[in-house]
């Protein structure tokens, strides 16, 4: 099974408390299960006899982590739950035991097509392909990751296959990403072809500073968590005359409603809505606050569950300063 | 479907009612994740691939009223019922040992209100500690309770098992920060304590809820202290040839009434496994490290007072920056896998005695165990320093106990009864943060004594069914 290679993970994890305070999904559910211990409780017991794999109960809890990273992050070790659960949502699918409401969310990750259309030396892929007139641009929702985080490595592989065929065609030597999953997904994965992140790009330009406005910039679980906490976008940011103030109350905790774990809010919309809540009360001692995210899910999310929370996107935020 | 499954659907459906469908759970992963909490014993028995018992049903309340419901519920059906924290405690206090309700309090999670003109914080007391200083520093205080468990107990769990910080040599354990609770009684009456800790108006029922580890009711609010955040706070560590010598130093610090916020004596088997592994010092003897905090001109002049002490015996002056270290890495000792882990066997003898008696306790269970169980390995760092004493945070650990469980928790319990007593016998008391729990109930009668029937009248009284953990603190079981 794919735990067996975590296992040092699962030894470490299945007695430790120390990251429980950040786990986004056990913050609002308040359930052991919903936690770094619950989880590698769970796959311990797997791992000591494979058919503890077929409890319903066990796979519905793995479905159910947010996947932020935070707790990899401030373990001082660094153990890998968060790799813990990819792997045994693997186990879970390779046994054919995924739940009919995952399999038919893979079954419309798998038909994506992309399409590259433009002119340009640089291939833009992110959802604002209107500020970008002078790229490429490459359509298609996502690249293999989300498949690839619900278990699905065979079809995940065939989808960025696509992916990377369509890259090739288009001949540009750099390719911009806005969506952090995709960049997560993507800057490691295409040889022959530099993957940046949409902040680092716009960041290059020396934009200008507007009128200075206050902000809360919402961290993302793959630029912080995943990918070494770039510091592009809050540099893009302060450039752009952003005033970032710290929101919440600690600078640790994810409030990116799921985004870690990529379709969260489409596999667990009543759960999705609580973390959402919970960013919604957070904010309420604020009047009328700005905040900005580096992802299109987050954006989204908040706006589905509260219409009136004003949430745009780093594009966003330069377009609005270029205007 | 048979009459206990009949009860049982019976039972959750009168739950659901008082708490809501979405906090009741009964599945398998939730149940399992309540069937151990930190003790030692029952990670012992999964590591070994037995089955723990689960609770029932996990329930999470949200208000006292809710857990006032459940404990109706409970004593209908005479069911026992064991509060749940942060589940994270080290004696097995949250074990559902007899099954049925899980009271996990996670829930009741809210700061109600910070009072700046009294420096008081009233919170829910199912809150995660950690989360609890971070909104009190949002508002520019502190509660200066950061013990080793902050990111995973709740505030609950302190005040039932009389929980501690580093910083408890300024600012005192749990029991000396709060100021009032609002408890549900087993019965389910919804009570508040005096709305101050000073007063003559009789005991303390808030005395008598600090440390009850939830058998003799629910605690579900609290008002406790906040403090401002100190202008300074600065750390010092020397090296002393032998334990005796940083010990003599260690109390002179506190009976010339220096106010340091820490004070803490590695032995020298400590000092030359964990110091050394977690803060890279490689030096043989003993560290002592202590700090102070508060406006700086106090800070500078009390740490020049204690270096000075120190500088009289120590072998050698660590500086400044090893006390810093200590500092910022004063959690990393608890983190996998610096902190021991299975296949070990490992307790936690936690002492407390006078100046006059900590190092008879100390050598007494030191040599208890060596001479005993030469399989084990005795270490120990002093740490929670008083006025008239301090703290023995004595471990044992054997690298390779039995494989079978039963024989490795036999032992394990052995190594317990001949330390802990030895101790007692030497003036010690079990023990000073960390509770009774299950695993040490057996000893309570030899430290209380004959008044101990004193607390079981209490008990008697106050939980008539005797519904709330039951088995614990050395109360009788559910079929006692």
């Amino acid at each position: 099974m794919h735990i067996d290679t975590f296992k040092d993970t699962i030894n470490a994890c299945r007695f430790c408390f120390m990251c429980r305070h950040l786990d986004p999904v056990g913050n609002v559910t308040f359930r052991e299960s919903d936690t770094p211990r619950g989880r590698a409780l769970i796959c311990d017991r797997i791992r000591m006899n494979a058919a503890n794999l077929q409890n319903p109960d066990y796979i519905d809890t793995l479905y159910r982590s947010a996947l932020s990273a935070a707790n990899r992050t401030h373990c001082v070790s660094h153990y890998d739950e968060t790799g813990l659960c990819l792997a045994m949502r693997r186990d879970v699918v390779a046994a054919g035991l995924a739940s009919e409401t995952v399999k038919a969310l893979a079954k419309t990750l798998e038909t994506e097509v992309f399409t590259v259309k433009g002119k340009g030396k640089i291939l833009y892929y992110g959802g604002h392909p209107e500020l970008y007139s002078d790229c490429k641009t490459i359509s298609g929702k996502d690249p293999g990751k989300a498949l690839e985080v619900l278990g699905f490595s065979a079809a995940s592989k065939k989808v960025f296959a696509r992916f990377k065929k369509a890259v090739a065609a288009s001949q540009c030597q750099t390719l911009i990403v806005a969506e952090p999953s995709a960049y997560d997904f993507l800057k490691d994965k295409l040889a022959g072809i530099k993957v940046v992140h949409v902040a680092e790009h716009l960041l290059a330009a020396n934009p200008k500073a507007a009128k200075t406005r206050k902000a809360y910039y919402l961290e993302s679980d793959f630029l912080r968590n995943y990918d070494s906490n770039p510091s592009a976008p809050r540099d893009l940011l302060k450039a752009l005359g952003y005033a970032l103030l710290p929101f919440g109350t600690n600078d640790e905790e994810s409030y990116a409603v799921g985004e870690g774990a990529v379709v969260f809010d489409a596999l667990n919309p009543k759960l999705c809505a609580k973390l959402c809540a919970r960013v919604y009360g957070l904010a309420h001692d604020s009047k009328k606050p700005l905040f900005i995210t580096a992802s299109l899910y987050v954006r989204d999310t908040l706006r589905k569950y509260n219409p009136a929370f004003n949430v745009i996107t780093i594009e966003e935020a330069a377009a609005q300063s270029a205007s | 479907m048979t009459p206990k499954d009949y009860l049982y659907e019976m039972i959750r459906s009168e739950l659901t009612w008082a708490v809501g469908d979405d906090n009741v759970q009964t599945n398998d992963a939730d149940t399992l994740g309540h069937s151990l909490d930190y003790y030692w014993v029952p990670e012992c028995w999964h590591d070994r691939g037995e089955r723990l018992t689960p609770p029932d049903f996990v329930v999470h309340p949200s208000t006292a009223k809710e857990v006032s419901e459940v404990l109706k519920i409970a004593n209908t059906h005479n069911i026992p019922v064991t509060p749940w924290g942060g589940g994270s405690g080290s004696q097995g206090g949250a074990l559902p040992i007899y099954g049925g309700i899980i009271l996990d309090m996670k829930r009741m999670n809210k700061v109600l209100a910070i009072d700046p003109v009294s420096m008081t914080v009233t919170v829910e007391v199912g809150i995660n500690t950690q989360h609890l200083e971070w909104a009190v520093e949002k508002a520019g205080y502190s509660t200066m309770h950061f013990p080793a468990s902050i990111a995973c107990a709740t505030l609950g769990g302190f005040i039932a098992h009389r929980g501690t910080g580093v910083l408890s040599t300024k600012y005192g354990k749990i029991e000396d920060m709060i100021m009032s609770l609002e408890v549900v009684t087993p019965t389910g009456e919804i009570i508040n304590t005096l709305p101050v800790p000073r007063h003559a108006s009789g005991p303390s029922l808030t005395e008598l809820y600090l440390g009850s580890e939830g058998t003799l009711g629910v605690v579900t609010r609290a008002t406790m202290k906040i403090h401002p955040i100190p202008e300074s706070r600065k750390f010092h560590a020397f090296l002393f040839k032998t334990m005796h010598d940083a010990m003599i130093a260690g109390s002179k610090i506190m009976t010339s009434r220096l106010r340091p916020c820490v004070i803490r004596l590695y032995d020298e088997t400590e000092t030359a496994k964990l110091v050394k592994r977690v803060l890279d010092i490689d030096k043989e003897g003993v560290y002592l490290v202590f700090g102070f905090d508060g406006p700086e001109k106090m800070v500078d002049l009390q740490l020049e007072n204690a270096c000075a002490i120190c500088a009289k015996t120590a072998s050698e002056d660590l500086g400044t920056e090893a006390g810093q270290n200590w500092w910022k890495n004063r959690y990393k000792f608890f983190y996998p896998p610096y902190m021991f882990h299975m296949p070990q066997a490992f307790g936690t003898l936690d002492t407390v005695a006078t100046f006059s008696n900590i190092e008879k306790v100390y050598w007494a269970m030191k040599n208890t165990v060596n001479q005993n169980f030469p399989q084990a390995t005795f270490i120990g760092h002093f740490s929670h320093w008083y006025d008239w004493g301090c703290m023995l945070y004595a471990r044992f650990i054997i690298d390779e106990p039995p494989e079978d469980p039963r024989e490795a928790i036999a032992l394990y319990n052995k190594i317990w009864d001949m330390a802990i007593r030895a101790a007692i016998k030497e003036g010690g008391v079990i023990n000073e943060h960390h509770g009774v729990g299950l695993k040490l109930g057996r000893i309570m009668r030899d430290l209380y004594g004959p008044a101990f029937t004193i607390l079981e009248s209490i008990k008697k009284t106050l939980d008539p069914n005797n519904i709330m953990n039951p088995g614990k603190l050395g109360f009788p079981g559910k079929g006692a």
